[in-house]
C-alpha cells in the first residue's frame, strides 16, 4: 500500500514539472531564439512477488526541440541577406549623391557648359555670353567636388562603422566562447543546458548579420568557427580580430592576433569591406576619368583658338589639376572672360571657330567609346543600377528566409493554444494524483479503524 | 504542421509592411506625377529618360542659335535688297546718262548723285548687329567698307572672307551672312570700282565709256541678287531646321513622359487592388487573433 504513496508522490511532482515546463514555454512564446521544450517521462515499475507492477512515473530528461541543420542554413541566408542590405544601404547612399529628381546633376552642368560654348560660337563679341560660360564653367567644377566629396564622406563613414562591425564580432566570440564552455560542461555532467543552447543560438544569429562564418560542433557540443577558413574560435579560446587599413590605396586587412589574414566575404563586414575596397575606389576612378577627359580635351581645342584682345594661347582649365576633387578653372579666364578663346585666327572678333570646335565635343565619343553626357548619365545611375539589382535579390532571399524561418518556428516555436492545452492537461493530472494520494488516506484511515 | 502564433504575427506583419510599401510607392508617384524619379526605381528608363533630354536640350540650343541666326540673316538680307535697289537707281542714270540727249551739266550733277549712292551704299552695308559687322566676315569688329581714296575703287576692305555662321545642328553650321569681299567681287570687277568708273565716266562725259559700262552695272546687279537669294536660301534652310526641331521636341517629350512619368490610370487601378488587400488583411488577422483556447479557459 506504500506504493500507492509513492505513484501518487511521482505523478505530483511529474505534473507539477511538466507545468512548469509547459509555463516556461508560454513565457518565452515571444523570445527570441527560444526552442520549446518537453518533458521526457518513463514509467517506474518494480517487480512483486509473481508479478511485475507500476511504481509511478520518471522524468527522464527535458527535451529541447529545434532542428540545427536548419539553424545552419538559415545563418547562411542570413549572412549573405545582412551582406546584400549593407551594400544596399551604401548604394543608396551613393546614389543620392550622385542623382536627383530635380534633374541637376553632372550631366546638366556639362551641357550647360556645352551649350554655352555653342552660345559663344554664334556671337563670339558678347561679354555676356562669355561672363555666363564663366558661371557654368564654375558650377561643373563645383559639381564635380561636391560628388567627389560626398563618395568620400560615404568612404569614411563606411570606415567608421567597419570599426564597430569589428568590436561586435569581437564580443561575440567571447560571448559564444563562455556559452561554449557553459554547454560542453552541462553536457559532460549529463544533462544539457538548454538555455544556454538558446542563447548561442541567438548569438550565432547576431554574428550571422556581422561575417559569414562555418561551423562544427565537436563532441562536447561546443563549436567551433572559421570566417574564410581561418580558425577564429574553438573549445579552447576566441581569437580577436584587428583591422588594419591604408586609407590612401585603400586597402583593409582583417588579422588575428596570431597574424593570419581573415578574409570575410559575407554579412555586414564583407559588405562593408567590399565598398570600401573595390566598389566605392571604382565610382571615384570613373569621376575622375571625366573630369581629366573633360579637362584634357577642352583644354587641347581651347589653346589652339585666341581671346578677343591679343594671341596668348590659353588653357581653358587648370592643366595640372585632372581629378573630380580638383578640377578648376584657368583664373587668367575668370579674371577676364574677354581671354576666353572663341576664334581659331587671332584678331578675329567674330570668329567662333574654337567654340563651335568645343561645342562639338558634345557628340563625339571621347571617352570609352561614349560621349560626355552619355558616360556621366551612365555613371550617375550606376550605383541606382547596382541598388535595383540588390533590391531585387534582397527581395527573394527574404521570401527564402521567410521559409526557413517558417519551418524553423514549426519546429521549436511556442503554440499558446497548444501550451494551454497541456496546462489543462497537466493540471488535470495533478488533481489525479492527489486524489489518488487522499484515497491512499481514506485506506489507512480505514485500516487504523478497525484496529481501534 | 504547427502553426504558431509567432509565426501568424510574422506572417501578418509581413504582408501588411509590403501592402505598406506599395501603397506608399503609389502615393508618391500620385502625388509627384513621376513613376522615375531616381535611378534605382527603373536604371534603364532613368538612363533613356536623361539622354533624351539631353538631346532636347541640344536641340534647343541649336533653335536657340537659329533664332539670333535669323535675326541677324534677315537684317543682312534688308540690307542687301537696298543694295541691289540702289544699284537699279544706278543703271537708271546710266542709261539715261548714255542717252546723247543730254549735256554736260547734267552728266556733272548726275555724277554727284552717283557719288551720294555710294555712300549712302558704304553705309547701308556697315550694318551691325550688337557690336558685330554683319559683312565683315569674321572679322567683324572692324567697319567693313570706309572710304579710302588710295583703297581699289576709293573704298577700303575691311572685311575677310569667312562667313560668320552659327550652329545648327551636329556638324550643321549654317553661313548667316556674306562677306564684303564676296559682295564686292562681280564679274565685272570690284564693285565700288565699277560705281567709281561709272562717276568717272559721268564727269568726262564720255557718253561711249556709260555704253561699255552699262554690261557691268548688269552683272553687278545680278551678282548682289545671287548673293541675296543664297542668303535667302540659308533663311529658309534655318527656319526648315528650327520647325523640324520643334516637331522632334515634341516626339521626344512624349518619350520622356513614357519612361518616367506615372501612369494615372494604372496607378489608381492598382491603388485599390492594394487597398482591398491591405483591407483583407487587417479583417482577416484581426480574426486570427482573436481565436484563442485563453477565452475559453
Amino acid at each position: 500500500m506504500r506504493s500507492l504513496f509513492e505513484i501518487s508522490k511521482s505523478g505530483l511532482r511529474s505534473a507539477e514539472r511538466s507545468l512548469s515546463v509547459t509555463s516556461n514555454n508560454i513565457v518565452n512564446a515571444d523570445t527570441k531564439g527560444y526552442s520549446r521544450q518537453r518533458i521526457d517521462k518513463t514509467p517506474n515499475g518494480m517487480k512483486m512477488t509473481g508479478y511485475n507492477t507500476g511504481l509511478g512515473v520518471n522524468i527522464s530528461n527535458v527535451t529541447r526541440l529545434r532542428n540545427e541543420m536548419n539553424d545552419v542554413m538559415l545563418n547562411e541566408k542570413r549572412q549573405n541577406m545582412s551582406f546584400m542590405q549593407s551594400k544596399a544601404r551604401v548604394f543608396e547612399q551613393l546614389e543620392a549623391s550622385m542623382a536627383s529628381d530635380s534633374g541637376s546633376d553632372l550631366d546638366l552642368s556639362i551641357s550647360n557648359l556645352l551649350d554655352t560654348f555653342s552660345e559663344l560660337s554664334t556671337d563670339p563679341q558678347d561679354i555676356s555670353v562669355r561672363n555666363s560660360l564663366i558661371s557654368d564653367a564654375r558650377q561643373l567644377t563645383t559639381k564635380f567636388k561636391d560628388v567627389s566629396r560626398n563618395i568620400d564622406r560615404t568612404s569614411d563613414l563606411i570606415l567608421e562603422s567597419s570599426n564597430s562591425t569589428i568590436n561586435a564580432i569581437n564580443g561575440l566570440l567571447g560571448e559564444i566562447h563562455s556559452l561554449n564552455q557553459t554547454i560542453a560542461q552541462a553536457d559532460a555532467a549529463g544533462a544539457p543546458d538548454n538555455t544556454s543552447l538558446d542563447l548561442r543560438v541567438r548569438k550565432l544569429e547576431e554574428l550571422s548579420e556581422l561575417t559569414d562564418y562555418e561551423i562544427s560542433a565537436n563532441d562536447s557540443n561546443a563549436v567551433e568557427l572559421r570566417i574564410g577558413g581561418v580558425k577564429v574560435l574553438d573549445a579552447e579560446k576566441a581569437d580577436h580580430l584587428k583591422a588594419e587599413i591604408n586609407d590612401v590605396d585603400k586597402t583593409y586587412q582583417i588579422r588575428l592576433e596570431s597574424g593570419k589574414t581573415v578574409e570575410p566575404q559575407g554579412g555586414q563586414l564583407g559588405a562593408e569591406l567590399e565598398m570600401y575596397q573595390t566598389e566605392i575606389p571604382a565610382l571615384k576612378d570613373r569621376l575622375d576619368e571625366l573630369a581629366s577627359t573633360i579637362v584634357t580635351e577642352f583644354n587641347a581645342i581651347h589653346s589652339g583658338g585666341y581671346g578677343l584682345n591679343d594671341s596668348i594661347s590659353r588653357n581653358f582649365f587648370n592643366p595640372t589639376n585632372t581629378t573630380a576633387d580638383t578640377i578648376s578653372l584657368n583664373q587668367v579666364l575668370v579674371d577676364d572672360p574677354t581671354n576666353i578663346a572663341a576664334s581659331d585666327t587671332a584678331g578675329e572678333a567674330g570668329n567662333g571657330e574654337t567654340a563651335l570646335q568645343i561645342a562639338e565635343l558634345r557628340s563625339q565619343q571621347l571617352i570609352g567609346g561614349r560621349k560626355l553626357i552619355d558616360y556621366s548619365v551612365d555613371l550617375i545611375t550606376s550605383a541606382g543600377n547596382s541598388l535595383s539589382s540588390l533590391n531585387s535579390q534582397i527581395e527573394a532571399r527574404d521570401s527564402e528566409i521567410q521559409m526557413l524561418t517558417t519551418q524553423q518556428e514549426r519546429e521549436s516555436g511556442v503554440n499558446i493554444d497548444e501550451e494551454l492545452s497541456l496546462m489543462i492537461q497537466y493540471q488535470n493530472a495533478y488533481q489525479g494524483a492527489a486524489k489518488v494520494m487522499s484515497a491512499a488516506q481514506n485506506m489507512y484511515d480505514t485500516l487504523i479503524g478497525i484496529l481501534r | 504542421m504547427r502553426i504558431t502564433q509567432k509565426t501568424i504575427f510574422g506572417n501578418f506583419m509581413r504582408d501588411i509592411n509590403k501592402n505598406r510599401g506599395e501603397m506608399a510607392k503609389i502615393q508618391s508617384d500620385l502625388s509627384s506625377g513621376k513613376a522615375v524619379r531616381v535611378p534605382s526605381q527603373d536604371p534603364v528608363s532613368f538612363q533613356r529618360s536623361r539622354i533624351l533630354t539631353e538631346d532636347i536640350r541640344k536641340e534647343e540650343q541649336f533653335q536657340s542659335n537659329i533664332e539670333s541666326g535669323l535675326r541677324q540673316s534677315r537684317l543682312a538680307q534688308d540690307a542687301l535688297d537696298e543694295t541691289i535697289d540702289r544699284l537699279i537707281e544706278i543703271k537708271e542714270k546710266v542709261v539715261q546718262g548714255a542717252s546723247s540727249s543730254l549735256g554736260e551739266s547734267n552728266r556733272a550733277s548726275m555724277a554727284d548723285s552717283i557719288s551720294g549712292i555710294r555712300d549712302s551704299l558704304i553705309s547701308t552695308l556697315n550694318l551691325s548687329y550688337g557690336d558685330r559687322y554683319l559683312f565683315a566676315g569674321t572679322n567683324s569688329g572692324e567697319k567693313p567698307f570706309e572710304l579710302d581714296g588710295t583703297a581699289v575703287g576709293g573704298v577700303s576692305n575691311g572685311s575677310n572672307n569667312k562667313s560668320p555662321k552659327v550652329q545648327a545642328g551636329d556638324g550643321v553650321n549654317i553661313d548667316i551672312s556674306v562677306t564684303g569681299s564676296e559682295i564686292r567681287n562681280t564679274p565685272a570687277g570690284d564693285l565700288f570700282e565699277v560705281i567709281g568708273n561709272i562717276e568717272q565716266a559721268l564727269r568726262d562725259n564720255d557718253v561711249t565709256a556709260l555704253n561699255n559700262l552699262l554690261p557691268d552695272v548688269d552683272e553687278s546687279i545680278e551678282h548682289v541678287t545671287d548673293v541675296t537669294s543664297r542668303l535667302g536660301n540659308n533663311i529658309n534652310r534655318m527656319d526648315f531646321m528650327f520647325e523640324q526641331y520643334e516637331a522632334t521636341r515634341i516626339t521626344k517629350e512624349a518619350d520622356i513622359s513614357r519612361l518616367v512619368d506615372t501612369d494615372y490610370a494604372e496607378a489608381f487601378s492598382d491603388l485599390q487592388r492594394i487597398e482591398v488587400a491591405y483591407e483583407s488583411a487587417m479583417a482577416v488577422h484581426t480574426t486570427m487573433f482573436k481565436n484563442t483556447l485563453l477565452d475559453y479557459l
